[in-house]
């Protein structure tokens, strides 16, 4: 439970399969929405996280 | 844009938002959206538990930290699933713990995507929403 990566990707899914499920109708759309949303979520993260990644941490 | 149309409902909206804020999935399931709410409520109550079992903590107000009333309302927005928490004596927090943080963001976004079913809740039983 105190891997940060799983936690953050089950909660970009669980985020994910909430929206899709609440903004959209259609079974095919719903799907090609939590594909998006889940790797947009789960791809910003990793992303941001390389981004801060020179920034000096606090020892 | 179709406007909101009057439709019956088999409890009074104010009751239906009521008992979509009480549990999660339960406005849906009133109204006859089964599926939505074994989805709604599955998410809900999934984030709830793991947010609990990373050692998350229920924020409540706190004097002198003026944030802690937005994750106040977060907080109580999981209905009784924090009703129970509370109850039981969970929910307490472990600051010091790895997946503290983590264990807040789960009981946070539990909380806000039920208050956000509340307001979906209301939409279908006033006919702005027709699915």
């Amino acid at each position: 439970m105190a891997d940060h990566f799983t936690l953050m990707t089950l909660h970009a899914l669980l985020l994910a399969v909430f929206f899709s499920f609440l903004w959209k109708k259609d079974a095919a759309e719903r799907r090609r929405y939590l594909i998006k949303v889940f790797l947009i979520l789960l791809g910003g993260a990793v992303a941001l996280g390389w981004l801060m990644y020179p920034f000096p941490r606090p020892s | 844009m179709s406007s909101p149309s009057v439709r019956r409902t088999p409890l009074p909206v104010a009751l239906l938002v009521a008992l979509a804020w009480l549990f999660p999935g339960l406005g849906h399931a009133l109204l006859g959206r089964r599926q939505r709410a074994l989805v709604f409520a599955g998410v809900v109550v999934v984030g709830f538990a793991v947010g609990l079992a990373c050692q998350g903590e229920l924020i409540l107000p706190k004097s002198g930290d003026p944030l802690s009333y937005f994750a106040a309302v977060a907080t109580i927005g999981n209905g009784i699933l924090f009703l129970l928490a509370k109850l039981l004596a969970l929910g307490q927090g472990i600051p010091t713990a790895t997946t503290y943080e983590y264990g807040n963001a789960f009981l946070l976004t539990a909380g806000i995507m039920n208050l956000l079913l509340m307001l979906d809740t209301y939409d279908i039983a006033v006919g702005k929403k027709d699915w």
